[in-house]
């Protein structure tokens, strides 16, 4: 019983990670098949991701368009969370369902409604579109996540600053805020990973000159599988990984 | 001294249609510890919250100083308060959490110093000013909280339940720390507690809470001694409680009769005639057992039916006539076994009568 | 109260505080949804080029020859039209519910163009059968449900009933079901294998539990597309199984693993299994740790233990873990489009291919409704049993 246990979750660890192991390798591959064995070891397709200027655009635009999408669902999620903390707003878990729905409502659907709201209002196919897009969808996690960070502020700290005598913005900008800024920061990672992974929406909204690396991922797969998938690949799941590291070493520091 | 530095006036508050505090009056006098004392819910920590501006007031007025303060914000009132989790700024250092009000103020950074470092010596807590709070243990924690609330000399302090969260030993060791303290700087504090031992050792006065309402308000002898209702005398100490009807009044004095027939001379509450029903309230340490009744004391004759041995002290209950009847026994005094005949006796300064 | 303390009071405060993003929703998230919505049910075909037609035979009962002021209206609106490509929408519209209309417009738009107040019936005869002037009672309404019905595979007959297209006609119905089916399928293999590996992770704890939460984490922050190029080299015909098996002997031919419904449904498990993990793994952790030795401790034989509490404690996780996965399954675009074949497309792929391919919003909006109308009565289920706590059994 105990031996089936312990066979069967290393089995599924297996199935969960495995696929992220297998991409890794490939990106160092001297092939032009996305295939094992690799030949030999090369840079060649990190080379492409910087030399073909298709790759190159497609990165730039998508650090634009995380950065953009990542402040503004930040500062919009940061003001909403705080909002929602106050107890005498009223509808408050209805507003709250409301900020949630982005997450539920199917791409695609969205997507089709963005395109043609977007086109009537003559902001398709800019970065305004694809960063608008990309917010709507990202700024849940940030609401979640600094929601999560308020409560677990205790109120009485503040009532504790104000009562040694800081007005209400300075209780805010030197308890507040400080407090809740590991939950921005994660929120912030999480909008910026959403953004960059986001694919359906911008299909819809973005034109030949917004094209994202998620994008320009999503169509080499469909067309031409190039080793230059796994070199993107590998540079993502790097990021996530120094993003999630960068986190957890802020978060310690704090206590 | 000003009689009356904080006055409340028919305070009211209202969260809805609950009323937690009812027409409320308390007058506080400068240099005065006053503590807030009653069961959870009973409105003391809201009548706090209202005085540190916390909570908004539903009616009546709030006055420190000869001003009405009720829509005073916060910040601007000058409190200092310590509260039962300390609240400390967990993301500041001890010397940047005790330092927080004085930059408020806009202290000179040499002064706040200095007035930092006395603060934390007076807790005796100087060696840890670069530490994190999360990094002491909850005495310390309250010691910070206590020298934040303190530094910057706000004209009273107030503290919610502050001991509640540390163990026996040091709420002791605390409670005569913050004793010690109050008389050295003349601090008017108000403090709210559920622990009846922490009020009646610290307070210059106690106010009893029981449905919003205060119960009595007064020395901490006068309200165990003399308690002016049934709650109080419940709830502070152990009683015993005989019901009876008062036979005659002569000066402090008056005849209670129980419904077994047994008079008993007591003190009591002013104001009762006779044939009034009357409550005899008796502390169980102001009883005696004696083999024989003596002269010129109270006495009731019953048989003990347990013995509790309780280190200091024995907890003896005797069936009697009147009732179950409870006795705090100093040791040195004999024991008796269960079903031993005894006579209980008490002299009449020591019971109390109230209304039923 | 005076404004400035008004302002101050914290219920204001707060609204103040969430308006941005409620507005910014609003105008970005809501205004998208109705503009879909919108789309789903309007054809404004018909309405805005003959208006005064559309609101002059509104209520006419259908007998006989219209009355002459609906003639002079029809008549008024062919001479204010200047958009010919939009009449000639509008003459496409007529001859498909009624055929003949192409010839009948086109003589009666010169004519009436040339004479603006000729009798109708002396251009052509076909003015005089009311069939005709059904056809553009019908169509006048800038509401339809037809796009909605299409969707379903299904229109209004001559008579205006309801009633499903011929065979082959259209295949909307038939990829919806699909997507249904093949999102059950996804849900099942994820609570089977979910579950199970849920409650192992609740029993055990220290490293071994961290490993099992990372490992169901790991891949949820990595991004989707790259897990699905991860499945693509992995499944494809020289890709890493089929290489072992055949140079193991097994077989001799690659198996084809890939573009076919096997390839989606692996992956699509894959993705949406931390999804199911999670709520089941949440709820787990929250029973006591001896309650199963409690259990035992009354005599319960082991699988009697498990079956009669485990399994009804977690079984709000696994409703939960279910509603998620196939609330994300139904509209599931990248995994299928990228690894399923041209049969294994979903509901998803529809409404891209209308929209993006063929430009027909109408279409794409009416099956997206339908996605999104699906979708929100799961989400309203999931969120009603994850507010209310009483519903552990």
């Amino acid at each position: 019983m105990k031996y089936a246990k312990a066979i069967y979750a290393s089995l599924i660890v297996f199935f969960l990670i495995a696929p992220l192991l297998v991409i890794l390798p490939l990106a160092f591959t001297s092939s032009a098949f996305l295939t094992y064995p690799i030949p030999s070891f090369s840079t060649r397709w990190f080379e492409e991701l910087v030399v073909n200027s298709v790759w190159s655009r497609a990165i730039l635009n998508s650090l634009i368009i995380a950065t953009a999408t990542t402040a503004l669902a930040t500062v919009l999620g940061t003001l909403a969370a705080l909002g929602l903390r106050s107890q005498d707003l009223g509808m408050k878990s209805q507003i709250r369902t409301m900020f949630l729905l982005p997450m539920v409502v199917p791409a695609v659907v969205l997507g089709v409604g963005m395109q043609s709201l977007f086109v009537r209002l003559g902001i398709n196919s800019s970065y305004w579109s694809v960063i608008i897009a990309h917010t709507v969808v990202a700024m849940p996690f940030v609401v979640i996540s600094v929601s999560g960070a308020l409560t677990g502020i205790d109120r009485r700290v503040e009532r504790a600053a104000l009562s040694l005598g800081a007005p209400p913005w300075k209780v805010f900008s030197l308890v507040t805020l400080p407090l809740a800024m590991p939950g921005v920061l994660s929120g912030a990672a999480l909008a910026f990973a959403t953004s960059l992974d986001e694919v359906v929406l911008t299909l819809f909204v973005a034109g030949p000159n917004q094209r994202t690396l998620a994008r320009q991922m999503f169509s080499t797969l469909r067309e031409n599988i190039s080793p230059a998938i796994a070199a993107a690949a590998f540079i993502i799941i790097v990021g996530t990984v120094l993003i999630a590291l960068a986190l957890m070493l802020a978060r310690r520091r704090r206590g | 001294m000003s009689e009356n530095f904080i006055r409340f006036q028919k305070v009211t508050k209202d969260y809805g249609t609950v009323r937690v505090v009812e027409d409320l009056d308390l007058d506080i006098a400068r240099g005065e510890f006053v503590s807030l004392l009653g069961p959870s819910g009973s409105g003391k920590t809201t009548l706090l919250m209202m005085l540190a501006g916390f909570e908004s007031v539903s009616g009546g007025a709030i006055v420190l100083d000869g001003q009405k303060i009720n829509d005073l914000p916060t910040h601007k009132r000058d409190m200092g308060v310590v509260f039962q989790n300390y609240a400390l700024f967990p993301h500041m250092t001890v010397a940047k959490n005790v330092a927080f009000p004085l930059e408020m103020r806009g202290t000179a950074k040499a002064e706040v110093a200095s007035r930092v470092q006395k603060a934390l010596d007076m807790v005796q807590l100087g060696h840890l000013s670069d530490r994190l709070p999360g990094q002491l243990s909850g005495g310390q924690q309250q010691r910070v909280a206590l020298a934040r609330a303190l530094v910057f000399e706000p004209r009273v302090v107030l503290m919610d339940e502050p001991l509640g969260a540390l163990d026996k030993q040091l709420r002791e060791q605390m409670q005569l720390d913050i004793r010690d303290l109050h008389h050295r700087l003349g601090l008017t504090i108000i403090f709210v507690t559920h622990d009846q031992d922490e009020a009646l050792t610290m307070s210059d006065r106690i106010a009893v809470f029981n449905h919003g309402q205060i119960q009595q308000c007064a020395s901490p002898r006068e309200v165990y001694d003399h308690p002016s209702n049934r709650f109080v005398a419940e709830f502070i100490g152990e009683t015993n409680l005989l019901e009876g009807t008062v036979s005659a009044v002569s000066g402090e004095t008056l005849s209670l009769t129980l419904p077994g027939g047994t008079v008993f001379q007591s003190h009591g509450l002013a104001g009762f005639r006779p044939g009034d029903k009357g409550l005899l309230s008796l502390r169980p340490e102001r009883i005696d057992i004696y083999a024989t009744a003596p002269e010129g004391v109270n006495c009731l004759t019953g048989e003990v039916t347990d013995t509790v041995y309780q280190g200091d002290h024995l907890r003896i209950v005797i069936e009697t006539a009147a009732g179950r009847i409870i006795a705090r026994i100093n040791r040195k005094a004999a024991e008796w076994a269960n079903g031993a005949k005894v006579t209980l006796g008490f002299r009449a300064q020591d019971g109390w009568v109230i209304a039923p | 109260m005076t404004a400035s303390s008004r302002f101050r009071s914290p219920g204001v405060r707060a609204l103040i505080l969430i308006a941005p993003l409620l507005v910014f929703l609003g105008l970005f998230f809501v205004w998208p949804l109705v503009t879909v919505i919108s789309q789903a049910v309007s054809d404004p075909a018909v309405s805005r080029v003959l208006p005064q037609t559309a609101a002059a035979i509104d209520d006419w009962d259908g007998e006989g020859v219209p009355a002459p002021e609906i003639q002079a209206a029809f008549r008024a609106d062919i001479v204010a039209n200047t958009d010919e490509q939009a009449m000639g929408d509008v003459t496409r519209r007529l001859n498909s519910s009624k055929s003949g209309f192409r010839s009948l417009m086109g003589k009666t738009v010169s004519a009436v163009r040339e004479t603006p107040d000729i009798d109708l019936a002396e251009v052509d005869k076909r003015w005089a059968d009311p069939v005709f002037w059904k056809a553009i009672q019908d169509n006048a309404s800038p509401y339809t449900d037809a796009f909605l019905l299409a969707s379903l595979d299904m229109e209004r007959d001559s008579s205006g009933s309801v009633a499903a297209m011929k065979e082959g006609t259209s295949a909307n119905f038939t990829i919806l079901m699909r997507t249904l089916w093949t999102s059950a399928l996804v849900t099942l293999c994820c609570l089977v294998i979910g579950l199970p590996y849920a409650m192992i992770a609740a029993s055990v704890s220290g490293w071994k539990r961290a490993v099992l939460l990372g490992a169901v984490l790991l891949p949820l922050w990595t991004s989707l597309l790259v897990r699905t190029a991860a499945w693509m080299i992995i499944l494809q015909d020289n890709g890493i199984i089929n290489q072992s098996l055949m140079g193991i002997g097994v077989i001799s031919e690659p198996l084809v693993l890939i573009y076919n419904r096997f390839g989606v449904v692996l992956a699509m498990t894959h993705v949406l299994l931390p999804f199911m993990v999670l709520p089941i793994y949440s709820v787990l952790i929250t029973v006591p740790g001896n309650l199963m030795s409690a259990a035992a401790s009354l005599g319960a034989h082991p699988v009697r233990a498990f079956l009669r509490v485990l399994l009804p404690l977690s079984l709000r996780g696994v409703i939960s873990g279910a509603l998620l996965v196939f609330m994300a399954s139904i509209g599931y675009y990248i995994t299928p489009a990228l690894l399923g074949g041209a049969a294994d497309q979903m509901i998803s792929s529809v409404i891209a291919d209308y929209s993006i391919k063929s430009a027909n919003w109408s279409m794409a909006a009416a099956i997206g409704l339908i996605l999104l109308v699906l979708t929100l009565a799961l989400y309203a289920v999931y969120n009603r049993l994850s507010r209310d706590p009483v519903q552990a059994r």
